[in-house]
C-alpha cells in the first residue's frame, strides 16, 4: 500500500470508532448511542460497553502477544498459543472446574495458573534458542491436550458447558475487572514499544541483532515473559480465542511495514477492533442465544492463516 | 605497529571438533587480513569470536581490552560483522534494513545505497530481491555503520563479477582510510588482490598468520587446500589434469 503514513493513522482511529458505535448498537435490538434512554440506557452502559471493553482490550494483547511470538520464534504462522500456553490454561481452568463444578471465578483462577505452569515450563527450553523452544511448545501443547482429555472425561456433568463455553473462547464469563485489562493493554503495549528496537533488530535474526548491539538473550527473555503474561490474562479474561494473535500483526505489517514502532499500536487496536466485531457477530447472529467468539475467529482465521502459508510456499 | 586485535593461545571448538588449538596472533589497525581455509575450518567461527558472537577460549584482545569484558553496544560501536544474509520473512524492505543497520530513525543512505547499486532498490522488500542484490544491501547496510573494525564473512558471494570488483575496491578504499578489515574469502586471486596479511586455517586444530606475500605461495594453498595449483605471479589457480 502506498498510503501516506499520517493517513493509514486516521483511518484505523476511524474504523476504531465506527467499530466501536456500530457495536454498541447493534444486538438483539438496534440500539442509537446518541440518544439511549431509560432501559435502553442500561443496556448500553452495564452490558454493551463492558463487552466491548473487554472485546477491545483482550483482542489488542492477543495481537500484541501475536506480533512478540512471531519475531521471538523467528516464524510468521506463530501465535501466543504456539507454546502450549492455551492447552495448560485450559487444563487448569478445568481442574479449577472439577473442584468447583459451576464457579467461573475458580476456572479464571485455574486458567491463570495453568497458563504461567505452561510458561514455566517453556521458559525452561529458552536457552536452546527459539528453534528448540517452539518445538519444546509443540510438544507440551500435545501433552496437555492429552491432559485436557483426561480431566474432561473426569469432570461432573455440571461443570461441562462452563468448560466447553470457555474453551471456545467466550467474553460473557469474564471475571477480570476491565479496569484491570483496560491498564494490561496500555503497560503491554507501552513496554512492547520500549522494546521496539531490539524487536524490529530481531527480525534479522538473533545473530545479526547481537551483531548491532541488542543482549539477544535478555531482550528475548523480557519479550518471552511479557508474551506469555498478557496470553495469560488474555486466556484468563476470555477463554482461548485463536487467530487474532496471527492474522491482525501479519495485517498491520502489510498497512505499516515491518517496523515495531508502527505496527504494535496498530495492532493493539487493530486486535481489538477485530475481537470487538466478531463478538458483536457472536452474540447477535443467533439471539438471544450467543456463539462463542472463539468460533467465529477460527472461521475467519483458518482461511487467512492458509492463505498465508500458500504464499509463504 | 599498532596492534587492534590480538590474540593468544586462542581454542574453538564446534561440537566436539577441535577448530583452532592454542593459535595467536594479532591484526594490525588500517590493514585487510583475510582468512583462508577448506570448508569447515573454522574461518566464520572465528570472524564469530573475533566479533564476540560465540565464546571462545584463550586471550583475545580488542584495543588492547578483552573482548568478553565489552558490553554488547561497545562492541556494536567497535565492531561490524557481515555474514549470512538475514531472513526476510517478515516483509523488511531495502531501506528498512538499512536503518535498522544505522541504528536511527534516518540516515545519509544514498552514498551506501550509491556505492553499491541499490538506490533502485530502496522500497523493495527484500523477500523479491536476488542473492546477490540482497549481498549489495548487506554491503551497504556495512557501510553505514561507524565501527573502525568490520569483519565480512565471504563479502563477495552471490556477487557478478561487476559487484565483485566493487566490494573489492571498496575493502581497499576503507583500509586505506583507517579502517581494520578482516575478511573470510574463497578466492585466492581475490585474496591476493587485497590481503595485507594471511590466516591460513587448516581445520585439524592449527593455523598461520603472516603477512600476504610470505603465506600466499603455492607451496602453503597446495598443502592447505590439499590440491595441487599452478600459477604464475599472484594469479593461482587449481591444476585441473588437462594441461592447461
Amino acid at each position: 500500500m502506498t498510503l501516506n503514513p499520517a493517513f493509514r493513522w486516521v483511518l484505523v482511529l476511524t474504523v476504531l470508532v465506527c467499530t466501536v458505535l456500530l457495536c454498541l448498537g447493534i444486538g438483539e435490538e438496534w440500539i442509537n448511542p446518541f440518544a439511549a434512554n431509560g432501559q435502553d440506557a442500561v443496556i448500553l452502559w452495564e452490558l454493551r460497553w463492558p463487552r466491548l471493553l473487554i472485546a477491545f482490550s483482550v483482542g489488542g494483547l492477543l495481537a500484541l502477544a501475536g506480533a512478540w511470538f512471531q519475531v521471538l520464534l523467528g516464524n510468521p504462522l506463530a501465535e501466543p498459543y504456539v507454546l502450549g500456553v492455551a492447552g495448560s490454561a485450559s487444563v487448569g481452568a478445568v481442574a479449577g472446574l472439577m473442584i468447583y463444578p459451576e464457579s467461573a471465578v475458580v476456572m479464571s483462577i485455574g486458567a491463570f495458573a495453568g497458563a504461567w505452569l505452561g510458561i514455566s515450563i517453556v521458559m525452561a527450553f529458552s536457552h536452546l534458542g527459539s528453534g528448540r523452544m517452539l518445538l519444546a511448545g509443540v510438544v507440551l501443547a500435545a501433552f496437555w491436550s492429552a491432559l485436557l482429555s483426561l480431566l474432561l472425561a473426569l469432570l461432573p456433568k455440571s461443570g461441562l458447558g462452563l468448560a466447553f463455553s470457555w474453551m471456545m473462547g467466550d467474553l460473557s464469563h469474564s471475571d477480570l475487572p476491565i479496569p484491570l485489562l483496560l491498564l494490561s493493554w496500555i503497560v503491554a503495549l507501552g513496554c512492547g514499544l520500549l522494546l521496539s528496537r531490539s524487536l524490529d533488530a530481531l527480525l534479522l535474526g538473533e545473530r545479526h541483532a547481537e551483531a548491532l548491539g541488542v543482549e539477544v538473550k535478555k531482550q528475548r527473555n523480557r519479550l518471552l515473559l511479557l508474551a506469555s503474561a498478557v496470553t495469560a490474562i488474555a486466556v484468563t479474561a476470555a477463554g482461548t480465542i485463536g487467530f487474532v494473535g496471527l492474522v491482525v500483526p501479519h495485517l498491520m505489517r502489510l498497512m505499516f511495514g515491518s517496523l515495531h514502532r508502527a505496527v504494535l499500536p496498530a495492532s493493539a487496536i487493530g486486535g481489538g477492533i477485530l475481537l470487538m466485531l466478531a463478538d458483536s457477530v457472536a452474540r447477535t447472529i443467533v439471539a438471544p442465544s450467543e456463539l462463542p467468539v472463539g468460533v467465529l475467529t477460527a472461521m475467519l482465521g483458518v482461511p487467512v492463516f492458509l492463505f498465508l502459508l500458500l504464499r509463504r510456499s | 605497529m599498532n596492534e587492534l586485535i590480538q590474540a593468544s593461545n586462542l581454542c574453538l571448538q564446534r561440537g566436539n571438533r577441535q577448530l583452532l588449538s592454542g593459535f595467536s596472533f594479532s591484526i594490525q589497525a588500517g590493514k585487510i587480513t583475510v582468512i583462508l581455509g577448506p570448508n569447515g575450518a573454522g574461518k566464520s567461527s572465528l570472524l564469530l569470536a573475533l566479533a564476540g558472537l560465540i565464546p571462545a577460549d584463550g586471550e583475545l584482545l580488542l584495543n588492547g581490552v578483552a573482548i568478553t569484558g565489552y558490553k554488547r553496544h561497545e562492541l556494536a560501536r567497535d565492531v561490524a560483522w557481515q555474514g549470512e544474509l538475514p531472513p526476510t520473512e517478515f516483509g523488511l524492505t531495502v531501506k528498512q534494513r538499512l536503518l535498522l543497520a544505522h541504528g536511527e530513525d534516518d540516515c545519509d543512505m544514498p552514498p551506501a545505497a550509491l556505492a553499491m547499486e541499490i538506490e533502485d532498490l530502496l522500497n523493495r522488500p527484500l523477500a523479491e530481491l536476488s542473492s546477490g542484490e540482497r549481498q549489495r544491501v548487506e554491503l551497504a547496510a556495512l557501510m553505514l555503520r561507524e565501527a573502525p573494525v568490520w569483519l565480512l564473512d565471504e563479502p563477495t558471494t552471490h556477487l557478478d563479477l561487476r559487484h565483485q570488483a566493487h566490494c573489492l575496491k571498496m575493502m581497499k578504499k576503507q583500509a586505506a582510510s583507517g579502517r581494520t578489515i578482516v575478511t573470510v574469502l574463497h578466492d585466492l586471486q581475490q585474496a591476493a588482490a587485497v590481503a595485507d596479511s594471511v590466516i591460513l586455517i587448516d581445520g585439524n586444530g592449527s593455523a598461520q598468520c603472516g603477512p600476504a606475500n610470505r603465506m600466499l605461495t603455492i607451496g602453503r594453498l597446495s598443502t592447505l587446500f590439499d590440491t595441487p595449483l599452478i600459477g604464475q605471479g599472484k594469479l593461482l589457480i587449481p591444476d585441473y589434469g588437462d594441461g592447461a
